[in-house]
């Protein structure tokens, strides 16, 4: 057995005595059920714990707000696995990259609709539900984002910075609150945080809006304008990388050099002393660690101040030299007193490109499977986890979207998503889906009708003929005969059928007419799946050819179903007398060889009858008397019919 | 991750004195329990609610389990007792009745499993008398009983039924046609045994003796397919052991057990879940212990249910273990 690395999660039933004894367990299809009870209590008796607990996990799936991250992304994910084949090299890359921008809109979109919904909830307890699911999804998207720099567009030295620029600046918010503040104020210079706003700026390498904020203090203050000028255009001069190939990294790491120089030289001759704060941000702009964290409260994080770190200090890091800076950042930030929180820990093993790490941790920390799910598919689309060990990797991309998708099931409409995530799982989706689709309730036809349609569009056998046989079942149960039989066709069941079909002939006895005739009447081919069936519609066919008035034909159909056996017992009086109005007819229809063959058969029954029982009634026994007779009389006009005839 | 577990239902079942089994059907629509009161009570649990459906009496001892059938044949379920009866009961009409009572055995009946939906209705029984005994529904209200005497000495515990696999390609059969199922079963009991029992010309062979455990062998659970080629089985006794055995290759010849953990105390019951990738234990520590098997082939313990110190409900964030 292997020790976890954490200790697994404890659940407490809630309300459950602890002497009481032990707790019975069963599974349901999509929840558990937990009651207490004392096994080895082989007599009566005893303490009367009498309830069930019923538990249920993947409870994120019930939130409706998140209802909308579910079904996008999951258009995103199928939309991933079919452009697969058709690209390669650089436009591959770009693809999933487009790819990444679009999951990381969607938990934008939704983490926006999760606030709208916190702040107009009435509910408590679902405001306190949204309102925990914002900050989360704000975090799934800041690590989504790293991941996309680091592991998908595999940003190299150079634009790595500007992209991680970018990646502070958009998840760092409470600067925008505060930018808004000065700017909107009559005057912004006067104004308090005016400096801070400008650090802020600075330290996300804002220099346009640094430097426009600057201009408005230089024009309030002239006495202050020579330093002015000086950090501005130290400020407008700053050489960054370039996103194109404008330049390469030894040019930019030139002229980054002899820049460095000359704001060394602009600090070491004093210019700035007057102004705290313009000293303050030349140093800034010389990657002075101590006046970094100075302004430890506009960072707020690590990693803005690992960025702005590297901004200043080594703008053309390498990828593979993250790790080392982000370490370093991490502790000089938070100090001894603080221990990594998770998404700390997500993130600096993303820094140190520990895909597995990343997932890993990622797992722990999040309570459900979409997150990870979704992330490794895109990674291992980008042949990242395939590098590390190709037999674990494909399995660890597969068990995560298998663990994602069994929980959409237990949702009675998010199932759906489930089925074709199931469809992108080589190895076990197929069992999967076959295990998990057998226990969606059939509650209405539509519903069994989507899940066949989803069976049957994926060959899955076994499992279209036990839903058509539960349908079939259900509305026996309920008496409805017709959708019985439909259902019994199409799961090709031939006992079945045979069943229904004398359900509706022994109806037919009792009240003289058919239900469902449209269904019986339109059976075609299918007819043949049971000799019973067959012969309901047989029968009906005689009913038709008869209201045609073609006697001949009904006469010629009414025997064969008599002579071919394969008339139920319960039935062969009902046709006989069906023989009585062909035979009263003023034409004469039935042949002498046809008589002989009605009689035989009346004569079969009447014998088989005197065996086992009396006739019911009178009426059965009149009915008998009238056949004879009227077999007889027909039996003596056919004779003269076809005497006459072969005398002609 | 570990999903958080909540409680959505808390069913009162009313019963009088301790309960045994509760199982959900197919669907998780409707929950059934059995208990020492000699009664069998069907609840309808949609949606969070509980309507009592039928109070089922006919039992004259502790009713030791309840298992559902599949429901194409309609809404049925078995129970077993102590007063050495298995009944199935069968909801017609919108009714629950009995359908049938067999009364075949010595002894209290501790186990009983519905096999496969594909052999049609099967019910297999374990008793304390020592036998099992198979009965199917051949139609028009009637059973067949077969029974295998003394397949447990002292007694049989518990009963599961094999998925079903059809043995060689996967054509298609033309309607009507029953393609060739090879049953089998596995049973646990107090000879220390688990065995498994194979269907050869309508008569039930014992195929394999498994050997490991030391003491009464409480519970068998053989777990649901995944197109694997392998077969698993948890067995779970009162010497507190638990072993997962599998066997690699389609003619059942070879199985070898792994230890899944020793516990303190005697483990009671095993079961997977649907997909069989978790397996829960109930053990006489009061807890259930959920666990998973990982990519490379260990097993680790996932999940804690247990009565803690006085009812506080928490989820605890806990740990995946899927390298």
């Amino acid at each position: 057995m292997e020790e976890p690395d954490v200790e697994p999660a404890v659940t407490v039933v809630p309300g459950a005595d602890p002497a009481a004894g032990q707790l019975c367990f069963a599974w349901g299809p999509t929840e558990v059920l937990v009651c207490e009870t004392r096994f080895g209590r082989r007599e009566e008796g005893g303490a009367s714990a009498s309830r069930v607990f019923v538990f249920r996990k993947d409870e994120d799936i019930y939130i409706d707000a998140l209802r909308k991250l579910f079904n996008e992304s999951h258009g995103i994910f199928l939309g991933l696995q079919r452009s697969e084949e058709k690209l390669a090299g650089k436009s591959r890359k770009a693809h999933l990259v487009q790819v990444s921008k679009n999951y990381r809109s969607v938990i934008r979109a939704c983490m926006e609709d999760m606030h709208q919904a916190a702040i107009s909830a009435r509910d408590p307890a679902l405001q306190n539900q949204y309102s925990t699911q914002v900050p989360i999804l704000s975090a799934m998207e800041l690590i989504w984002n790293l991941c996309e720099i680091l592991f998908v567009e595999a940003a190299a030295a150079g634009p790595l910075l500007l992209r991680l620029l970018d990646w502070v600046r958009l998840h760092v918010c409470d600067v925008d609150n505060m930018v808004r503040e000065v700017l909107s104020s009559e005057d912004p210079s006067k104004h308090e945080l005016f400096w801070n706003v400008v650090d802020a700026f600075v330290l996300q390498g804002r220099m346009d809006e640094a430097r426009h904020l600057l201009s408005k203090e230089a024009s309030a203050n002239p006495m202050s304008m020579n330093m002015y000028r000086i950090l501005d255009d130290l400020m407008e001069k700053m050489p960054v990388p370039s996103l194109n190939n404008m330049q390469t990294l030894t040019e930019m790491e030139l002229k980054w050099q002899h820049w460095h120089e000359e704001c060394q030289r602009y600090l070491q001759n004093g210019t700035f002393a007057s102004s705290s704060h313009m000293e303050s941000i030349c140093k800034i702009l010389l990657g002075d660690e101590d006046a970094i964290l100075e302004k430890k409260e506009l960072m707020t994080t690590w990693y803005h101040f690992l960025v702005t770190r590297l901004l200043y200090s080594h703008p053309t890091v390498k990828p593979m030299e993250l790790r080392f800076y982000a370490q370093s950042s991490m502790d000089l930030f938070l100090g001894r007193e603080c221990s990594p929180e998770p998404l700390d820990t997500i993130l600096m093993a993303a820094f140190a490109f520990e895909i597995h790490e990343v997932i890993k941790e990622c797992s722990i920390a999040l309570s459900n499977w979409w997150f990870v799910a979704h992330l490794t598919d895109l990674l291992d689309h980008c042949k990242l986890l395939q590098s590390h060990n190709l037999y674990f990797g494909s399995n660890m991309r597969e068990f995560l979207l298998l663990e994602y998708a069994s929980g959409l099931f237990s949702h009675h409409s998010l199932w759906q998503l489930g089925v074709s995530y199931f469809d992108y799982c080589p190895e076990y989706g197929r069992a999967y889906l076959e295990l998990h689709i057998e226990r969606i309730p059939l509650n209405t036809e539509q519903k069994a009708l989507k899940v066949l349609r989803i069976c049957e569009r994926r060959q899955m056998q076994e499992q279209v003929r036990s839903i058509c046989k539960i349908m079939a079942m259900k509305a026996l149960r309920n008496n409805r005969l017709g959708s019985a039989l439909s259902w019994s066709i199409r799961a090709k069941d031939s006992a079945f059928a045979t069943l229904i079909s004398d359900r509706f002939l022994k109806d037919y006895c009792e009240r003289g007419s058919f239900s469902d005739l449209d269904l019986i009447d339109n059976l075609g081919p299918s007819m043949l799946l049971s000799d019973r069936l067959t012969f309901l519609a047989k029968y009906r066919e005689f009913h038709r050819l008869y209201g045609e008035e073609q006697f001949s034909e009904a006469a010629r159909l009414l025997l064969m179903l008599l002579t071919s056996h394969i008339a139920p017992c319960f039935f062969w009086m009902t046709l006989l007398t069906d023989a009585l109005p062909l035979l009263e007819q003023k034409e004469v229809i039935f042949s002498t060889e046809q008589t002989y063959g009605l009689m035989r058969c009346l004569e079969d029954l009447t014998a088989g009858k005197l065996d086992k029982q009396k006739f019911q009634d009178d009426v059965e026994t009149m009915k008998v008397e009238m056949l004879r007779l009227a077999l007889a009389r027909n039996l003596a006009r056919a004779i003269i019919k076809e005497g006459t005839l072969e005398a002609s | 991750a570990h999903p958080q577990v909540s409680v959505i239902n808390t069913v009162d079942t009313s019963h009088e004195d301790m309960i045994h089994d509760a199982q959900m059907d197919y669907y998780g629509t409707r929950l059934a329990t059995c208990s020492s009161d000699r009664s069998v009570k069907i609840f309808d649990v949609r949606n969070g609610g509980q309507i009592l459906i039928a109070d089922l009496r006919g039992h004259e001892g502790p009713v030791w389990q309840v298992a559902w059938a599949h429901p194409m044949y309609g809404n049925i379920l078995a129970s077993c007792s102590y007063d050495r009866k298995v009944i199935v009961w069968k909801e017609e009409n919108g009714t629950w009745e009995k359908t049938y009572e067999y009364t075949g055995h010595d002894s209290s009946v501790n186990s009983v499993c519905w096999a496969p939906h594909d052999y049609g209705l099967i019910l297999a029984c374990g008793s304390s008398d020592g036998a099992i005994s198979l009965l199917s529904y051949t139609g028009d209200g009637q059973w067949e009983v077969k029974k295998i005497s003394n397949a447990h000495t002292i007694g049989c515990n518990a009963v599961s039924w094999a998925p079903a696999v059809v043995p060689g390609s996967l054509i298609e059969q033309p309607s009507g046609q029953k393609p060739n199922y090879i049953k089998r079963f596995a049973s646990g009991g107090c000879d220390n045994l688990v065995k498994i029992w194979k269907e050869e010309d309508g008569q039930w062979k014992e195929e394999q003796k498994l050997e490991a455990h030391s003491d009464w062998v409480r519970d068998v659970a053989w777990a649901p397919s995944i197109g694997l080629p392998t077969s698993t089985i948890a067995s779970c006794s009162q010497d507190g052991r638990v072993f997962i055995w599998t066997c690699d290759d389609a003619s059942g010849n070879s199985w070898s057990p792994k230890l899944l953990h020793k516990f303190n105390d005697v483990v009671w019951h095993v079961s997977w879940s649907i997909t069989a990738n978790i397996l829960a234990v109930s053990g006489g520590d009061n807890k259930v212990t959920l666990w998973k098997e990982s990519v490379d082939g260990l097993w680790a313990c996932i999940s804690d249910v247990n009565k803690g110190q006085g009812g506080v409900s928490a989820a605890v964030e806990g740990q995946q273990n899927e390298q």
